[in-house]
């Protein structure tokens, strides 16, 4: 028995073609930018640059409404957040009239190996709050934190109760101790002494790390599924959009690294209400402002159950977690994450003035 | 065979052309004309051992080269590797390989690298174990695809099977204890040999006068304890502030000059 007659000649003269024709049409577009926005940088410390985003023209003003900070992982760059004018979060906040500013971590480099994420917390997001509250001149602003930001901006609200109004979350682990957790499970003895020695790590690396999650689908059918459709050229600018922001991860400094691997993923301190940053304990009972969690039902990087397991834990009266159908890049990415997200995280925030 | 996982790096059209290559390879092992792969009448299960045995060095070139797998390599470059010869990985060219370490350094960096080669024989006979699974699955699969119509189509779904069940064969073997921890292992080991390479370099550099990374390290430790001293100055200063409000000075005051100190 075979699958093929073998008078399947055309077909792979066919095929042959298509990727020939495919190959020049990707590398036409290879030139494609990212980013769309308009900002400018109000702030830095370090490596770290606050930007806020200059208000649409066409947007209504509300100028005196409460600023936003969006708080992106460590481990990606943020402007996936802002990739193109028909795919960005922050595009469709500015069209709502928030004041929109993200934090920008930078590259650390070898003087930077040393930062921990008390640095971070403390210095970088809290030096963030702090210049943005001092130049509006408000008491609070709304925080939102994406990924490993979103746990960054867990613990600062935890820390900080007065500095944040309104939380929200995507993709964001609390428990990283669930079953489904396979990047926690190939990391739970890793040597975390030994990632601090050994220097900050490249993006190159990590970046690695998340495609062995699943190296099939994420190195080899998302290019062979181009030649299935009639990929317009449109489309294929949004595939290597978003190729240049997966492949584009910004180094790690060393000792940060060392501390997330070992208390998040090893110790699952934040849900055992065992962490200490900067001397202080990181309760998330603590944060009693009103949250808002969004997770994707189909990320093998934050699974839903490791996002979802936030609601025990705060707390907050004015809760709410939802599950969107999509995978954890579709979250900020995809045609579906790019309309729902907006509206959902725009809507309750206009709930919650 | 370069991907993507190999090396991570932003190159879509090379990612594309190397798994097009890898479903082309695929196409001629179903016996697709041009490869002569599979001759008529051949017993379609016997299509799993190559199958799995392709897939497996796909699975070892991709693996292999991970962060920590890249450092071990340049530090097994040889008693020849001296200072600029050794390979740059991913954490950066390295600036030794063992055979460049005095001698009673030099057995500890043999050891981690002897202990490494054991650890990746131990990871081949897990990849050996999920490019089998993946074929007999497959094979299994195939089911009403098998001898259908020659198409594009058809090829493409094919394709979706095989990628479906690579995908289950592999996340079943990296989800096991075992395998967790070999990883952790290898990469443990990698980064301890790392880290001893870098003890080496730091003799050489305190040879030559120059600052060592621990060096920086104290310093930078010093920069940020005198920084939190500082903060919680600031904070203290911000406290009494808020207790007692300063009074206003009153119009046309400039800044108070500090008093001179008399001279003796």
């Amino acid at each position: 028995m075979r699958p093929f007659a073998p008078d399947a000649e055309a077909v792979f003269a066919e095929l042959t073609l298509r990727i020939a024709q495919t190959l020049t049409r990707l590398r036409e577009v290879q030139g494609v930018t990212v980013g769309c926005s308009a900002k400018r940088a109000v702030w830095s410390c370090g490596k770290t640059t606050l930007y806020q985003y200059l208000p649409l023209a066409e947007a209504p003003s509300r100028a005196a409404g409460r600023p936003v900070l969006i708080c992106f992982a460590l481990v990606n760059r943020p402007y996936v957040l802002d990739l193109q004018p028909d795919r960005s979060l922050v595009r469709r906040l500015l069209a709502a009239g928030l004041s929109v500013y993200l934090i920008d971590w930078g590259d650390p480099d070898d003087a930077d190996r040393c930062l921990d994420l008390e640095d971070y917390v403390e210095r970088h997001l809290g030096g963030c709050v702090r210049h943005i509250l001092v130049s509006r001149g408000t008491s609070s602003l709304d925080l939102l934190g994406v990924c490993q930001g979103g746990v960054l901006s867990l613990c600062y609200t935890a820390l900080h109760r007065r500095d944040v109004a309104n939380l929200v979350t995507l993709t964001t682990p609390v428990d990283f101790h669930t079953p489904d957790n396979l990047l926690s499970k190939w990391v739970r003895e890793l040597d975390t002494e030994l990632l601090r020695q050994s220097g900050n790590v490249p993006g190159e690396a990590l970046n690695g790390l998340f495609l062995a999650l699943m190296p099939f689908r994420l190195t080899q059918q998302k290019y062979v599924r181009l030649l299935a459709g009639n990929s317009d050229q449109r489309a294929l600018e949004d595939f290597v959009r978003m190729e240049r922001w997966i492949f584009d991860s910004p180094p790690q400094a060393a000792v940060a690294l060392a501390e997330f691997v070992r208390w998040f993923y090893q110790e699952n301190r934040l849900i055992r209400g065992t962490l200490r940053i900067g001397g202080k304990r990181v309760d998330l009972a603590a944060i009693v402002q009103p949250v808002l969690n969004l997770y994707a039902l189909g990320d093998h990087i934050v699974p839903p159950g490791a996002s979802a397991a936030m609601e025990r834990c705060l707390g907050s009266r004015d809760y709410t977690g939802c599950g969107i159908d999509t995978g954890h890049i579709g979250m900020y990415a995809s045609r579906k994450g790019a309309d729902e997200i907006p509206s959902r995280i725009i809507s309750w925030l206009r709930e919650r003035p | 065979m370069e991907t993507p996982f190999t090396h991570a790096a932003f190159k879509p059209d090379a990612a594309f052309a190397g798994a097009a290559e890898r479903f082309l390879e695929l196409l001629r092992s179903f016996g697709m004309p041009g490869a002569g792969a599979a001759g008529a009448g051949r017993d379609w299960s016997s299509l799993a051992g190559p199958l799995a045995g392709q897939f497996e060095q796909w699975l070892k070139t991709s693996q292999s080269a991970g962060p920590w797998f890249a450092a071990a390599n340049a530090a097994a470059s040889g008693p020849g590797a001296g200072v600029g010869a050794a390979q740059a990985g991913f954490f950066g060219p390295l600036p030794l390989g063992a055979g460049a370490a005095p001698q009673q350094d030099a057995q500890r960096t043999w050891d981690l690298v002897a202990r490494l080669a054991q650890l990746q024989g131990q990871l081949a006979s897990h990849w050996s174990e999920i490019a089998g699974t993946a074929a007999r699955r497959f094979v299994a699969r195939l089911g009403a695809m098998a001898g259908g119509a020659p198409s594009l189509d058809n090829a493409l779904k094919l394709y979706e099977l095989w990628v479906s069940c690579a995908e289950e064969s592999y996340a079943a073997t990296v989800r096991k204890d075992d395998f967790c921890r070999l990883q952790a292992e290898l990469a443990n080991t990698s980064a301890a040999l790392l880290v001893e390479q870098r003890r080496h370099a730091e003799t050489l550099v305190r040879a030559f006068g120059l600052p060592s990374r621990n060096e920086v390290d104290a310093l930078y430790a010093q920069l940020k304890d005198l920084r939190r001293q500082l903060a919680e100055l600031a904070e203290a200063a911000r406290s009494r502030g808020a207790g007692a409000p300063r009074p206003a000075r009153p119009a046309g005051t400039g800044r108070r000059k500090r008093p001179r100190k008399a001279r003796a």
